[in-house]
């Protein structure tokens, strides 16, 4: 006893929460120890009660006057003693306690909310649920809890809303009990007396928690227990004078959103349908309220409208009595609806309803309901059709009603379609037509749907579907649509368009219609020669670009071809012999023409016609749908690609001269690789990665067996294609092989000695498409082709490699090289191999020009990058590499030192080397750091070499495009930092602006800006202080250098200071001054000069003059005003100034720059 | 700015129909096949180091100031009553932009004449507006540019006083030192 009390006064007295579950567990402990013994219960009950004023002594469930408010004056300690009690029963073994004590103790606590409304409700509250845990609790204690929870009437209202809170979940625990329930009932029966007790106790309550709780528990209550039509009422009434529920915003979050309350409120609504007779009325009266509805709350009904009749069971006493009402309401919400938000709600509700009517997926209700509803829906808007203000609503109504479900369509879709027809014959308006059109296309495209998912539903639905009546749908094309194309195809207003486009979208659904044959098979509803008429009617409408002349053809609106081209497209996905048509239609019409010297017109629209014709084909995989009259050509994925290639292959050249023209065909087969590419990784990428070819066969062998024109004969369908026609990833691995096929036979031919059709864009597009092929194909198929070598051969039958010669073929070799991976390429360097020679090669015929020298670095550059040398390859001892860039430091060491060679040439072959040790680096090759010294000393030189050494510097590490991870390409991930390094840093301290040899140090400063440049900022973010010291002298002064080399070095400046000032804007701090004036005085002096020799490209002075307002632009925005207020006045003079700048984009910059200077007063 | 509005209903046009320099010309096509049109059709040559100006379109060229540049400036300019901008409701239109170049031997001065449309004849936030459009020029163009702002002829009932007070150099200055109408054109031109 004595001690339960010491522990009572600890508990009292302490402040410290983890304090007082130390004790409460002492005090579980201590009564598990003794079983439970009744003393010693009873010493632990008693322990508090000298907080319980007037309390009798010694009976722990002798009931306790509430103490008078003035004097006892504790609640405090009063409270905190029951919730000793209370804390000690929530660490209590659930098993100890015997039935008579758990009755004796809700007894106690029951009692409390009788007397202690001031201390004793929170810890009761506590205790009670505690004790509902307890095993020997039994049912007919809950009702007891509840008859004494209740006592405590107007005071509920008085309590906290935490206390409450514990209420409510012990009310929820008990009402969702089903022992408690079944007692509850057995007790109260249907009058459910203690429910209206709940109700009168609770019906206040605002707090959005407890609210949340509460509204559980009325769910319940309506849900499980069987309440009398009265009680029903008072609980409807009791939710629903919450409705529509909103939560004001607070400050303080309560994890309680409006959305969830709003949720809260709607599951009473649906919780039975015994609430039916109630809850739609009550909704419908809210709705129809007018204008006083907000859309939040207009969604908010609409949403619980939908819940009920999703809820509710046994539709035909609980929904159908209402409809009519519903509909009544429902229908202006669409009919004049104008908000998104309620329009879509409302259809929503309307399909509810239709669904439910149908029956589930297992039991399907009497068809008589749905036809009832579907019936006063045609009632009420057939009428609607023929008003074109109201087409689309009434549409849309009848829409949702008529397709939500496999049965309401099949009854029902003849009457609508026939109603749409009707009005068609007699339209108001070209938009009248439109949205009539459009209401065809809907129904057409939710039949797809509905076919498409016939297995979802009840087994009946498939078994109408085979029954179907479809003639009134294959009579859409010559009734409806044909008409109104032929109609209208002639004219071009905006109007017509409009409806053109409805009618394209229409042709394109038909011709994917399908049949459900009574077999189960599925065929297409259109027979092949009607597709075929639809194709040729809208290739039409492709084709006549090129017949028209420029002056008849000056529309740009090019919204009617586009939604042809995606038609045509869906088109041939089911019907897939169209795609032949329309490629052999598109042929003929590119060949009859001369495309020797085309007008630009022409050339355009030659271009626009062979990207539409490969987007059709190669978008998409088609796929295989019998149809009547079909061709009898074997269904392959592949099917259209080939069409689309041997067409384009058919068509080159065009000219025998390297016209536009060919250029385009050999762009629409690039485009054609792609598009198929995308589509393979569309279609089957979703289960896995698309396979790599996994093979080691030689295909290019295989090829030299087979006839020049095996694409054409797989397109004609006479090779058995067998091995192409399975709808599954290995296609992705044939369409590589047919383009590979593709991309050798293109090569061979630009390659030929004869050849006069290749333009350098048509050499370039098909080494863009050899390098997408090859790279997708893995190593050992790589190797297994000997794919390197083709690399310089071409796939002729030469042994010697031809590219040496001829510069541009320079482009093909880059598109296999750009392929390859690293372990299909160690053929190539072998000592005095092919790269070798290629790589240590200065001979004047190659570099003549710098296009030249351009093809040769970025063949340089991907030989540097992919080679591998070491043992088991063709370079045993890595010294190809090696030598390599020795040769290149020698020959810079000689270049540099004298004026041997002509500036123009040095640059061209200063250039190659760059990219070629550029490619090492991004290798980080071990013998770059042995050339590093020769490259600082080349770049110091004193001859006029020298400067371009230093300027081009930044090619190193510069981003090259052929050097991707997808291209197979060797980049280390911190070779910049590596290059920065061992390249950079050495030279900031003989870069200094006082260093003693100056034209050395400028040199350097050329060098570091140039790399730098390159480098992206944490790369050189320890080295800003030097850094910076260079940048200012960059922007201030041009000696020693030339007037290009100049500019290159304030533009290397200036972007680096772009990157400073986003990523540390601090480190310019004291440098404001400088950066002010020096980037005033580059912007002045890269105005382009009015004489007409100019040293400097304008374009190079324009980003000059751009980048200088941008840095000047951004100082107001970094820096406080003290530091820039005394530069305001003369840079606002110079940035009004700078607002009438010769150049657009410049104009820009200086005007966001004068906006911010403005800022500076 | 008045509780009630002056005109509830203006025209208001589809910012793709504002005149632009982009749909100038003959312009990309940009249909469903032409995803890939850069990459097929580029604008410069594979491979070139020349290129070293990402940016080296024909937009480099020199291209002095002209009545679209004027446009652009003051059409993004937001009406004081609607959620609208001056070009979408052609309050301010291209062809009432006129730039008369200095002639030789005369001035050096560039004048630009703006002729703004009120949406309604009566409307009495005309000065405002014709405030907006003068400040936002005289921040943004060069100092030897001499900005002239007009209700167009018929458009306005009062057209001739409304004129007067744009045309009044101290009334605009006093005008731009009044914090109200301050803060209510940094409001109007805050989307430019």
């Amino acid at each position: 006893m004595a001690q339960f009390k010491q522990w009572a006064l600890q508990y009292v007295l302490s402040e410290d929460e983890s304090a007082q579950i130390e004790i409460a567990q002492k005090a579980a402990r201590e009564i598990e120890s003794t079983r439970a013994s009744s003393t010693v219960v009873g010493n632990w009950a008693a322990s508090v009660q000298q907080w319980m004023t007037l309390a009798s002594p010694n009976d722990e469930d002798d009931e306790m006057e509430d103490g008078d408010e003035g004097n006892s004056g504790d609640v405090i300690s009063r409270a905190k003693a029951l919730g000793f009690l209370a804390a000690t029963l929530e660490f209590l073994d659930r098993t100890i306690l015997r039935p008579d004590q758990v009755l004796r103790l809700i007894g106690f606590f029951g009692a409390m909310f009788s007397y202690d409304h001031k201390a004793g409700i929170t810890a009761s509250a506590k205790a009670l649920r505690k004790l509902y845990a307890m095993k020997s609790f039994k049912p007919e204690m809950g009702v007891k809890i509840i008859e004494d929870v209740c006592q405590i009437k107007e005071d509920f209202r008085l309590q906290t809303a935490a206390t409450r809170l514990e209420i409510y979940e012990l009310f929820l625990e008990l009402v969702q009990d089903p022992a408690v329930s079944s007692e509850l009932q057995h007790k109260h029966g249907s009058s459910c007396g203690f429910a209206l007790d709940l109700l009168q106790l609770c019906k206040n309550e605002r707090d959005p928690r407890n609210l949340m709780v509460w509204f559980k528990i009325l769910t319940t209550l309506v849900k499980d227990y069987s309440t009398s039509e009265e009680v029903t009422e008072e609980i409807f009434k009791t939710f629903s004078a919450y409705f529509p529920i909103s939560l004001r915003a607070s400050s303080t979050p309560i994890g309680i959103t409006a959305e969830d309350l709003k949720e809260a409120v709607r599951g009473c609504f649906s919780a039975h349908q015994r609430l039916a007779s109630h809850a739609f009325p009550f909704l419908m009266q809210k709705l129809d309220q007018g204008d006083a509805v907000t859309v939040a709350v207009k969604v908010d009904i609409l949403k619980t409208i939908k819940a009920c009749i999703e809820q509710y069971d046994n539709p035909q006493v609980s929904i159908v009595p209402h409809i009519e009402k519903i509909w009544g309401s429902l229908k202006y919400e669409v009919r004049n609806g104008e908000v998104k938000e309620t329009i879509d709600a409302t259809l929503e509700v309307l399909r509810a309803i239709a669904r439910k009517l149908d029956g589930t997926k297992t039991q399907k209700l009497d068809v008589s309901l749905l036809k009832g509803y579907i019936d006063i829906v045609f009632r009420d808007c057939r009428d609607d059709l023929a008003n074109p203000t109201y087409t689309k609503q009434a549409g849309l109504l009848l829409m949702t009603v008529v397709t939500t479900n496999i049965r309401g369509y099949v009854l029902y879709n003849a009457t609508f379609i026939d109603n749409i027809r009707q009005n068609l014959r007699q339209p108001k308006s070209p938009s009248h037509t439109c949205d009539l059109l459009l209401l065809v296309n809907s129904v057409l495209k939710t039949r797809i749907d509905l076919v498409e998912n016939r297995k979802e539903g009840h087994p009946d639905d498939e078994e109408q579907l085979k029954t179907e009546s479809h003639s009134h749908i294959r009579e859409l094309f010559h009734d409806v649509y044909l008409p109104i194309w032929t109609g209208k195809a002639s004219e071009a207003g905006s109007e017509e368009k409009g409806v053109l486009k409805q009618v394209v979208q229409g042709l394109a659904l038909l011709a994917n219609q399908k049949v459900l044959l009574p077999d189960g098979n599925v065929f297409l509803l259109y027979p092949a020669p009607l597709c075929s008429e639809i194709c040729s009617l809208l290739t039409a409408a492709l084709t006549k670009g090129l017949s028209l002349s420029s002056r008849d053809n000056q529309a740009n609106d090019t919204a009617l071809e586009d939604e042809v081209v995606v038609g045509l497209r869906s088109v041939v996905m089911s019907f897939t012999d169209g795609y032949d048509e329309i490629a052999t239609r598109a042929k003929a019409e590119i060949s009859k023409r001369d495309w020797a010297s085309p007008s630009e017109y022409s050339l355009g629209a030659l271009k626009d016609l062979l990207s539409r014709l490969i987007f059709i084909g190669c978008s998409k995989i088609p796929t295989c749908t019998d149809a009547e009259g079909r061709s009898k050509k074997t269904y392959s994925p592949l099917q259209h690609f080939i069409a689309a290639i041997d067409t384009l292959l058919g068509l080159f050249p065009l000219s025998s001269s390297p016209t536009a023209a060919n250029t385009y065909l050999i762009s629409s087969l690039h485009a054609a690789l792609i598009w198929f590419r995308d589509a393979c990784t569309t279609k089957y990428e979703k289960k896995s990665p698309l396979p790599h070819s996994t093979s080691d066969k030689n295909w290019l062998e295989e090829f030299r067996t087979l006839p020049e024109d095996w694409l054409t004969q797989l397109h004609r369908g006479d090779d058995a294609i067998e091995f192409l026609n399975k709808d599954d990833p290995e296609v992705y691995h044939q369409f590589l092989k047919l383009s590979l096929f593709a991309v050798r036979r293109l090569y061979r031919d630009a390659t030929a000695p004869s050849q006069k059709a290749w333009a350098e864009q048509s050499l370039t597009q098909l080494a863009q498409t050899a390098a997408l092929v090859v790279q997708n194909l893995d190593e050992k198929l790589q190797i297994a082709c000997r794919l390197s070598q083709e690399a310089f051969r071409f796939f002729t039958e030469s042994e010697e490699p031809t590219s040496l010669e001829s510069p541009l073929n320079g482009l093909l070799t880059v598109g296999i090289l750009q392929g390859l991976r690293p372990g299909a390429m160690t053929e190539l360097y072998e000592p005095g191999g092919v790269a070798e020679r290629f790589l240590c090669d200065t001979a004047d015929t190659v570099y003549s020009s710098s296009r030249a020298a351009d093809i040769r670095a970025a063949i340089g550059a991907i030989l540097a990058n992919k080679y591998k040398g070491g043992p088991s390859t063709s370079d045993p001892e890595s010294l190809t590499m090696k030598r390599v860039l020795d040769f290149w430091g020698d020959w810079l060491k000689k270049t540099t030192a004298s004026t041997d060679v002509s500036p123009e040439k040095f640059k061209n072959l200063n250039n190659v080397a760059m990219h070629i040790i550029g490619g090492a680096i991004a290798r980080q090759d071990k013998n770059v750091v042995e050339l590093i010294p020769i490259l600082q000393q080349a770049a110091a030189s004193p001859q006029v070499n020298g400067e371009a050494v230093a300027q081009s510097l930044g090619i190193l590490v510069k981003a090259n495009e052929l050097l991707t991870p997808e291209s197979h390409a060797v980049v280390r991930r911190f070779y910049k930092q590596w290059a920065y390094t061992h390249l950079v840093k050495p030279l900031y301290e003989l870069a200094r602006p006082t260093a003693e040899n100056s034209l050395a140090a400028t040199r350097y400063s050329l060098a570091i800006l140039s790399v730098v440049s390159n480098c992206q900022f944490t790369i050189y973010q320890d080295d800003l202080e030097p850094l910076i010291r260079l940048l200012v002298t960059a922007l201030k002064s041009r000696s020693k250098i030339s007037e290009e080399a100049a500019q290159s070095h304030v533009i290397s400046a200036l972007e680096i200071l772009v990157e400073i000032i986003l990523n540390d804007s601090g480190a310019l701090k004291g440098y404001v001054k400088e950066i002010v004036r020096g980037t005033t005085n580059v912007y002045q002096q890269s105005m382009p000069k009015k004489t007409l020799a100019q040293p400097v490209k304008p374009a190079i002075l324009t980003q000059s003059r751009k980048l200088a307002l941008q840095v000047l632009g951004a100082i107001p925005k970094t820096f406080e005003e003290r530091y820039t207020l005394q530069y305001a006045p003369p840079t606002q003079r110079m940035l009004a100034m700078a607002c009438g700048d010769p150049v657009r984009k410049v104009r820009e910059a200086a005007r966001s720059a004068r906006a911010n200077w403005a800022k500076v007063v | 700015m008045p509780e009630i509005l002056e005109n509830e209903n203006p025209t208001i046009l589809n910012v793709s129909q504002l005149p632009s320099r982009s749909r100038k010309g003959p312009s990309a096509r940009a249909g469903p096949d032409s995803a890939f049109d850069s990459l097929l059709y580029p604008s410069q040559p594979w491979l070139s180091s020349s290129s070293q100006s990402s940016s080296s379109e024909d937009e480099e060229d020199s291209s002095p100031i002209d009545e679209q540049d004027i446009f652009d400036l003051i059409a993004p300019i937001s009406d004081p009553e609607h959620p609208h901008t001056l070009g979408q409701l052609s309050v301010v239109r291209l062809p009432d932009i006129h730039i008369q170049h200095p002639s030789d031997g005369g001035s050096r001065l560039t004048t630009v004449t703006v002729d703004l449309t009120p949406t309604i004849n009566h409307c009495s936030l005309a000065t405002v507006i014709g405030l907006a459009v003068r400040y936002r020029l005289e921040q943004t163009l060069p100092p030897d540019w001499r900005v002239d702002i007009r209700m167009k002829d018929g458009t306005h009932a009062q057209d001739d006083q409304v004129n007067k007070q744009l045309g009044d150099k101290e009334r605009v200055c006093a005008a731009l030192e009044n914090e109200t109408l301050k803060g209510m054109l940094e409001k109007m031109l805050e989307g430019c």
